[in-house]
């Protein structure tokens, strides 16, 4: 933990913080929560709010400090503020008319979870455009947990039951499954690959399990075996787009329709229902994915903790393991990473194989969730992967990013789903919504330099 | 010399050597396809994904790994917003309908190009926006596929005759692609495609020229649109996803390079009508229950097949710099217009001899029919007497020596110099000008 130089700044944190902690401690009591969870979240809100901020404000005076000898201060007045914050101030003012009309114009919209709604993102705006040009690195990630708080924040005000234990606990197990399917894609990513067999993956591993498991194989033997071929197949996928690292996106896809035709051949040989498969799950599969599953005794879905697991280890091998740090080498740049003697086929193939891996987890997880086998289980998968890796800030042309960064992308695009479920938008809508959002999102970090620059 | 220019387009063999086997197997295995309504149903049927394709291409062309994966539900999106406003009675009239297919296609993509060049994030990430986007608001436009294309549209989709509408559509837009290529714009949009920066710091505009390759796309993913409209008759909010995968995949087969700079409308066509041909070949093939995932996995197969043999063209065209594409395309364009003349003419013959009575019971061991059964009712051999099984030999070999000889020195000629292409062109051309007549005279006869 880290604290600012500064004694006024860590007071100014340090009443900041009360003053949320007890804002939230009333509205818990009012909200007639057990005395015992009240506390609980308070003093658990209090911790992360004053870490934030510190870190926040290190980040000023860092910056401060180093901008020892300021730009002078040129023609001043409203005209620089002007010049300064142009896109700010016009996003600032579209959002506020836009406000306007629909307030004028429905008046259903005038209440005042609306109000506090158009409030937050007024901020989010301020906050990402001013503040997250401090951090240097995570950028993304800033305005990404923003982006989070405040969609938490907003659907808590206007969803009733949103922060109920059931839907809490819905919304961690999607986005369980979608983050482990994310695994490869960040990987594959940070080389400046694409993996598009992911959802053809996902959907050959949940109906090849349960194919398996009707042929009478153990099933823990079986599950081994879908993860094994569908490690295979990822290397196979790595192997074959190596030369071809540019059309990775094709190639994929190519490899993605051959398997997944394969499998359905293999599966409907002797069966009248073309597609689908029948079967029993076993009990400890069905236990491990679905929303009532318990973990040694907890009330917590298995998947849920598996997915944090995967991510801490995802996360810290890429920060310190020679693999994930040769990684981000090859990513960045491919001719210095190869004069130093890391072979490139290996870790594109590795990257691959892992991709496969996880597609394949995946899919058995879906398999105990859903108690059937299903070839469309992954297709939502097939951008949504790439979404989330992508909102999370992770660079498509590789080198720049991290696991971390993608598991903010999925929960924002998971609560973001929930919260529009929750004011009843139907699929459609939500898509249209997800598809509007990764634009500004990316926009808001992912812009390249003007090609005079580059030049 | 030589081997820069038969380089320069050696990535269109292999589409063309595909093109071929699978046009000869599919007019041995379907003999329908060489009839009148055959190739007027196949024209109707592969319009919608050649004009996406060729949508792509210019994109593709333009550089910057510009991958358009909104194309298909942007398509969708055309075909469901028409079929909406001629329900509601907004716009009925062809003018009408033609406007606003364009129109949509353009705006869309001028939003696309001026996302790229002042937001500057990356194109696939814009697609992929657009992707979301768009597949969402087409089922909200029309929930479920239905509803009814204009009335003027429905003798289009028939397919009937060659000469339709969604044909003149076709050629138009290969044409003016064809145009487009002689205009200064079009070398302008290469050098861009092939190195942003080098066109930059040599006084290029790319932010017109950016512009103009994305409307250009868009005025092709309107008529695209339009012929898929014709197509299916109604609206159909849900097949964005896979008109996406296979323009895509029609795209990469047809060689054109994902990465900028190289592709054309040739490699766009022979693309789209591989993967259409594809699906048609796999058709009269009857696997029962498991027919649609035999296809899946032959179209991954091919796709990742062709993708693997783009990596030997280098080593192909190194040392057989002779055999120039176009080469290529002239000698089995005739091997396979044999064929097809042989399909299309056989059932004359085999009528005929029904008729006498000669019998033709094994009418479905293909190897009789097709290469061996002589043609007892049909026209016979008047002038000269029946030759003698030498005579035949000794005809034969010369038959074959001659056939060697001008089609080796054809390859040779055709691999140094330009001329010669332009008249092989035409050669192949009236070949299946000819084709087509005599399969169109003996389904008359046959109906």
């Amino acid at each position: 933990m880290t604290f600012p130089r500064s004694l006024v700044l860590i007071w100014l944190n340090l009443v900041l913080t009360l003053v949320v902690a007890a804002i939230g401690f009333g509205l818990g009591f009012a909200q007639d929560l057990p005395a015992q969870q009240v506390i609980l979240y308070t003093l658990v809100s209090v911790a992360v709010m004053f870490w934030v901020t510190n870190t926040v404000a290190v980040a000023f005076e860092r910056r401060q400090r180093e901008e020892v000898v300021p730009v002078p201060a040129s023609a001043g007045g409203a005209g620089s503020v002007w010049s300064r914050n142009r896109v700010l101030i016009i996003a600032m003012a579209v959002l506020l008319v836009a406000y306007l009309i629909v307030t004028a114009t429905v008046p259903s919209f005038r209440t005042l979870s609306n109000l506090i709604a158009f409030l937050v993102l007024e901020v989010i705006l301020v906050l990402a455009f001013k503040v997250s040009k401090v951090f240097e690195h995570g950028r993304s990630a800033f305005i990404g947990l923003i982006v989070l708080l405040a969609l938490v924040v907003i659907s808590s005000f206007t969803i009733k039951g949103f922060l109920s234990e059931a839907n809490i606990k819905a919304i961690l197990l999607f986005a369980a499954f979608l983050g482990i399917a994310c695994v490869g894609q960040t990987m594959v990513a940070l080389l400046g690959g694409l993996d598009l067999s992911i959802p053809f993956v996902i959907g050959a591993a949940n109906i090849g399990l349960l194919y398996l498991i009707g042929l009478g194989v153990p099933s823990p033997v079986a599950a081994g075996m879908v993860l094994v071929i569908g490690a295979a197949f990822g290397f196979l996928n790595g192997l074959l787009s190596y030369k071809l690292q540019g059309q990775a996106l094709i190639m994929t896809l190519g490899t993605g329709f051959a398997i997944a035709g394969l499998v359905q051949i293999i599966t409907s040989i002797g069966s009248q229902f073309s597609g689908n498969v029948f079967g029993t799950v076993p009990a400890w599969l069905s236990n491990l994915a679905a929303m009532n599953g318990r973990t040694f005794g907890l009330g917590v879905p298995p998947t849920i903790i598996l997915w944090i697991a995967i991510a801490i280890i995802v996360i810290v091998g890429l920060r310190y393991s020679t693999y994930g740090r040769n990684l981000y080498a090859l990513g960045g740049n491919r001719r210095s990473a190869k004069l130093i003697g890391i072979s490139e086929l290996k870790y594109w193939t590795l990257a691959y194989t892992l991709s496969g891996f996880f597609a394949a987890l995946t899919g058995s997880l879906l398999l105990g969730w859903s108690g059937g086998g299903f070839i469309g289980a992954g297709d939502q998968y097939l951008f949504t992967t790439l979404a989330a890796v992508v909102i999370g800030g992770t660079s498509l042309m590789g080198g720049y990013g991290g696991y971390g960064f993608t598991v903010i992308g999925v929960l924002v695009l998971q609560i973001l789903s929930s919260f529009l479920i929750g004011i009843g938008l139907k699929y459609e809508w939500q898509q249209f919504i997800f598809g509007l959002l990764i634009l500004p999102m990316v926009a808001l970090y992912g812009r390249s330099p003007h090609i005079r620059a580059q030049v | 010399m030589s081997e820069r220019r038969s380089t320069n387009t050696t990535y269109l063999l292999v589409p063309i050597l595909l093109i071929a086997v699978l046009l000869g197997t599919a007019a041995i295995r379907a003999p329908n396809l060489v009839s009148l309504p055959g190739v007027g149903s196949a024209i109707i049927v592969a319009a919608p994904l050649t004009l996406a394709t060729y949508a792509l291409m210019a994109l593709a062309v333009a550089g910057r790994g510009t991958v358009d994966l909104a194309v298909g539900p942007l398509l969708a999106f055309i075909n469901v917003s028409i079929v909406k406003l001629n329900m509601l009675g907004v716009v009925t009239g062809p003018f009408g309908i033609f406007l606003v297919a364009l129109g949509i296609g353009m705006l869309y993509q001028l939003a696309f190009a001026l996302i790229i060049i002042f937001v500057r994030v990356q194109p696939i990430i814009v697609a992929l926006s657009g992707f979301l986007a768009l597949t969402g608001i087409n089922l909200v436009i029309l929930k479920r596929p239905g509803g009814m294309a204009p009335e003027w549209m429905s003798s289009w989709g028939l397919g009937n005759t060659i000469f339709s509408p969604v044909l003149l559509i076709l050629v138009l837009a290969t044409a003016g692609w064809l145009i487009f290529t002689r205009s200064s714009f079009y070398a302008n949009l290469r050098l861009m495609g092939y190195d942003e920066r080098a066109a930059y710091t040599s006084g290029v505009r790319i932010s017109v020229v950016r512009i103009g390759a994305h409307l250009i796309a868009g005025v092709y993913v309107g008529l695209a649109a339009i012929c898929y409209t014709a197509l299916i008759s109604s609206g159909d909010p849900t097949q964005g996803t896979t008109m996406t995968l296979t323009a895509v995949t029609a795209l990469v087969l047809g060689g054109v390079a994902l990465s900028g700079g190289r592709g054309g409308v040739t490699g766009a066509l022979l693309g789209a009508v591989n993967l259409f041909l594809i699906g048609y070949v796999l058709a009269t093939f009857n696997f029962g229950a498991q027919q649609a995932f035999v296809t899946q996995l032959f179209y991954g197969l091919i796709l990742v097949c062709s993708l693997l043999l783009t990596l030997l063209v280098p080593v192909i065209g190194r040392y057989i710099w002779f055999i120039s594409p176009y080469a290529a395309f002239a000698v089995l364009g005739c091997v396979v217009a044999g064929i097809m003349l042989h399909v299309g003419t056989a059932e004359t013959y085999l009528t005929a001899s029904a008729g006498d009575g000669a019998g033709v019971a094994a009418a479905g061991d293909l190897a009789t029919r097709f290469l061996l059964l002589p043609p007892s009712g049909g026209p016979t051999w008047t002038g000269l007497a029946a030759p003698t099984p030498l005579q035949q030999a000794v005809l034969a070999l010369v038959v074959v020596l001659g056939t060697l000889t001008v089609v080796t020195r054809m390859v040779v000629a055709e691999a140094l110099s330009y001329r010669v292409g332009l008249f092989l062109y035409v050669f192949v051309g009236s070949l299946i000008l000819l084709l087509l007549l005599l399969a169109g005279q003996s389904h008359a006869i046959g109906v």
